[in-house]
């Protein structure tokens, strides 16, 4: 028997489905129907549900309630049957790092028992589609974080599942890889692979047939992209603003969001909202111009104001200019190991209180960057001077200028959020009365209750992101780095923390950020693109759009990819 | 159960091993460091422990009751005394374990027929020590004294009779190394692969349970086998343990005691999701137990009843008694049938308990 799957049934079918961890329902009364061949995005904030849906579809989790039939087996009764047939990639990396691509690739087959001639055939046109033919002697923690994606996809597909669970697999991949993992999916279409996957991207979100969305356990919404954007049609605003505006106020009815672009602002209204209410509630911000919505104003029309929403950061207080300015400045700044240069002959300059955004694939050197601006790692060969102060001389003085959010934010899990800032405000030799005003002003700019007793484990995503965001501020240091700051937080809980950002950089701090999600690349002013080490360019989104000779509406991607094409 | 899946699975599991020399250097080194720090340092024997002598009679007869004490090799002479204050203070200080006081006129009694009396002075601050010393005393004593005893008692040790300590600790440390190291590989070997993820990936194939724990308990249980052997060899050639009993029956004895040690790592590793718990857990349920319970260094019998039924929770006793039992008498398994039935029956319950606790959920 390959399969009980019959004509009639969908390969995915959920009917009142629910688990609870505990006294925290993860799911509740889950319906949903996936039909041969269709490919469903699920998106929702962090904690919606999404990875445990996947769990259950792939039978690793029993439902506490209602029932699920994938492939036409039960995920409780015959888990065994469907695990047997379908590909689940979980989130993260988790092939053995210690193998090689090649044997990650045969174990994978090995236990599914793909055998002999098939296995060459598959092996090979699976890797060729992956690129990664040239590498299959390399072990898996040797590749960049879209190949290792790359390579999981490929030992979920030697089998020729139907079904194809993929939870989160654009999370860690740089835009490049990211495209090259799609092109694979996009393959699959044709062999009426069905997919179900979970993203924070919002373009991927666009690609899918349909999309389901999540938020504390509950389906929202399931429709088409297109469909879904109609629901926030007419809601959505473009604000110019004159150079003597005055301030926004702080709060502004039957705005659902604003997002602060360098040259103007994208206004959100409540639902219900349009035309000539519209004009009248922005025309005193500025020129207002209607604009079409995206996926991402339907996320933010769908999700009910949470938590974060509730805690509206304070402007953050001006920072004090050091004794050589704020800004970075380096020379041909080098780093090599061995024969390799991470970072190769990059000269830049940063003024202060301006958002600066590093582009690049998995490698390009964005971290290592960072890295030698911080004091972290010791230049080869350059120069570079970071609020003044030169990053190969005084550490100490350097490390009480700057900042910096790694990409894993560095923080206590078991420490409550206050216990944390504590630790973080002494660990920069601040104490007492020092201590409590610095931890009540970066608590109050980044939006959290300093005297939080939560466990910082046991946070939200975007809400660890804020107190890691806080610890980093600490100490006000005049230029703060952000090492992938957004990674696998949903869009509404991005565009708060920007808003964040941006409060800091207006208040004079110098901001340097990593990101993937190429739409962030529009809240910053400038942007670098790095490539195997080098800057291979840097300016406003417009000079780099006029550089690649591309037309005024081309995207952020369509802008990276062209350098990356022209550099390469 | 599937061959080419289980192959599969040793497969990569094998290479991952081989692709972390590290971890394998240290897992077959430490059960070596360990014989050679056991056998070195752990020794119930006493040899040249330091005597005060305090003679107030001066006669040939004590003088040659002091030779005789001092010809052994269990004691050598350290000080000597003037006064009892002297004794008193080199027991206090330490300088001396033991302290002969032969009182005035101890040969002349001794000629005059009648019982004299002597004082021998032990530190009893650690009791087994002194206990030993105490009756090596009294049988110099008795040996210097040519009168005949009533009942003439002739002591010969058995199984042991040089009463060397390390031919008894090294067919112990078989037990406990066993104990100590393969439970923890294994057990971290599993919950590594809880930790990283890559778990889902097999939970998601048709590999089932068992065929997965089999893939990862051949490899350990090889290592883990490859261990006592060395330790054995090291035993052998090296401490000159001898070897009373039949190679084989201790080698298929340890074969069914590396599954079970193998086996109660698979266990930890259903219990938690987290390295640091597995490797708490494995030196909670299996290396302090087998150290302590185990009759390694101390003894079962003397211990507390509800201790002694304690102890027959850890396969470290069971193990160690047949171990000993072979190597030092010579038993063979008639003698021993019931210690490896039990241990047979330990490792299959361990395996049906690990086996029902493995599922392929996450949660």
């Amino acid at each position: 028997m390959d399969s009980a799957l019959s004509q009639a049934e969908p390969p995915v079918v959920a009917s009142a489905l629910a688990r609870r961890f505990g006294k925290v329902a993860a799911l509740a009364g889950i319906d949903l129907s996936v039909a041969t061949g269709e490919r469903l995005g699920l998106v929702g904030p962090d904690g919606a549900g999404k990875s445990t849906l996947l769990q259950s579809l792939a039978a690793l989790l029993d439902p506490s309630a209602g029932r699920c039939r994938v492939l036409g087996f039960d995920t409780v009764r015959e888990a065994a049957q469907i695990q047997a047939r379908i590909g689940y990639m979980a989130q993260g990396f988790t092939l053995y790092e210690r193998l090689s691509v090649d044997e990650n690739l045969a174990f994978s087959a090995g236990v599914r028992g793909v055998t002999g001639d098939t296995y060459r055939e598959r092996r090979a046109a699976l890797l060729a589609m992956a690129g990664l033919m040239p590498f299959t002697e390399r072990r898996e923690r040797e590749l960049s974080g879209g190949m290792r994606k790359k390579l999981a996809l490929c030992t979920n597909l030697i089998h020729r599942p139907p079904l194809l669970l993929l939870d989160e697999p654009g999370l860690g991949v740089d835009p490049l890889s990211r495209r090259e993992l799609w092109q694979m999916l996009d393959d699959l279409r044709a062999q009426d692979v069905t997919v179900v996957l979970a993203t924070s991207y919002m373009d991927e979100a666009e690609r899918c047939d349909r999309v389901a969305f999540l938020d504390r356990g509950r389906l929202l919404a399931l429709d088409t992209p297109a469909a879904l954007r109609a629901r926030a049609a007419g809601t959505t605003f473009a604000v110019t603003r004159a150079a003597d505006a005055p301030p926004l106020p702080a709060a502004l009815p039957g705005v659902r969001s604003i997002k602060h672009l360098p040259d103007r602002l994208r206004v959100q209204l409540d639902s219900g909202r349009n035309g000539a209410e519209a004009q009248r509630l922005l025309a005193p911000l500025g020129t207002v111009q209607a604009v079409e919505a995206d996926l991402e104003d339907v996320f933010t029309l769908l999700a009910p104001p949470g938590e974060d929403a509730a805690t509206a950061a304070r402007p953050a207080h001006p920072i004090a200019a050091g004794p050589g300015g704020g800004g970075i400045s380096t020379q041909e700044l080098t780093r090599r190991y061995g024969a390799f240069s991470a970072v190769d002959a990059v000269s830049l300059d940063i003024p202060p209180g301006e958002i600066f955004g590093l582009l690049g694939a998995n490698g390009a050197g964005k971290t290592t960057l960072i890295k030698l601006l911080c004091g972290l790692e010791r230049p080869s060969a350059g120069s570079a001077r970071v609020a003044g102060i030169a990053v190969d001389g005084a550490r100490g003085a350097l490390h009480r200028a700057v900042g910096y959010m790694s990409q894993r934010f560095s923080l206590y899990p078991d420490l409550s959020v206050a216990e944390n800032l504590r630790f973080f405000a002494s660990a920069q030799g601040l104490a007492g009365r020092r201590a409590r005003a610095a931890i009540a002003a970066a608590a109050a700019e980044s939006g959290l209750d300093a005297g939080d007793p939560r466990m910082a484990g046991a946070l939200s995503g975007a809400l660890r992101q804020r107190l890691a965001l806080a610890c980093a501020v600490l100490h006000r240091p005049r230029v703060l780095f952000l090492d992938e700051p957004t990674s696998g937080v949903d869009p509404l809980s991005r565009h708060r923390f920007w808003a964040l950002i941006r409060n800091l950089a207006a208040a004079g701090m110098t901001v340097v950020v990593t990101t993937h999600y190429l739409e962030e690349a529009a809240f910053c002013q400038r942007l670098g693109l790095m490539q195997r080490g080098r800057l291979i360019a840097s300016g406003t989104l417009a000079a780099l759009r006029t550089q690649a000779e591309l037309a005024a509406d081309a995207g952020v991607e369509a802008i990276f990819l062209a350098h990356l094409g022209r550099a390469a | 159960m599937n061959a080419r899946r289980i192959a599969a699975m040793l497969g990569k599991e094998s290479r991952e091993i081989l692709r972390d020399p590290i971890t394998l250097g240290v897992a077959l080194a430490m059960p070596l460091i360990m014989l050679l720090l056991f056998g070195y340092a752990i020794s119930l024997d006493v040899r040249e422990a330091p005597l005060g002598v305090l003679d107030l009679d001066r006669s040939p007869l004590s003088r040659q009751l002091v030779r005789q004490f001092t010809d052994t090799e269990y004691f050598a002479l350290a000080e000597t005394y003037t006064d009892l204050g002297g004794v008193e203070e080199a027991l206090r200080r330490g300088s001396v374990k033991l302290a002969l006081v032969i009182p005035r006129g101890l040969a002349r009694e001794r000629q005059r027929r009648e019982a004299p009396q002597m004082q021998i002075l032990l530190d009893g601050t650690y009791s087994a020590t002194a206990n030993l010393l105490g009756g090596y005393a009294r049988a110099i004593v008795a040996a210097a004294d040519p009168a005949p005893p009533a009942i003439e008692v002739r002591t010969r040790v058995w199984y042991n009779p040089s009463l060397r300590s390390i031919n008894d600790v090294v067919p112990g440390l078989f037990g406990v190394i066993l104990m100590a190291f393969p439970p923890l590989l294994t057990a971290l070997a599993i919950v590594r692969e809880k930790e990283s993820g890559s778990i889902q990936q097999v939970f998601v194939s048709p590999l089932s349970g068992p065929e997965f724990l089999i893939g990862k308990l051949l490899p350990y249980g090889l290592i883990a086998f490859l261990q006592i052997a060395m330790v054995m060899a090291v035993g052998f050639l090296w401490f000159q343990v001898p070897m009373a009993g039949s190679l084989s029956l201790l080698l298929a004895a340890g074969g069914v005691y590396v599954l079970c040690t193998v086996g109660l790592g698979l266990l930890v590793s259903t219990l938690t999701g987290s390295q640091l718990i597995a490797m708490l857990l494995a030196l909670i349920i299996t290396l302090m137990p087998s150290f302590l319970f185990s009759g390694f260094l101390f003894p079962i019998f003397t211990m507390p009843y509800a201790l002694q039924l304690y102890t027959a929770i850890f396969p470290a006793r069971y193990f160690i008694d047949l171990s000993r039992g072979v190597v030092l008498k010579g038993a063979a398994l008639g003698d021993l049938w019931l210690n490896l039935l039990l241990l047979i029956a330990y490792t299959a319950a361990v395996f049906a308990l690990a086996v029902w606790r493995f599922r392929k959920k996450v949660a």
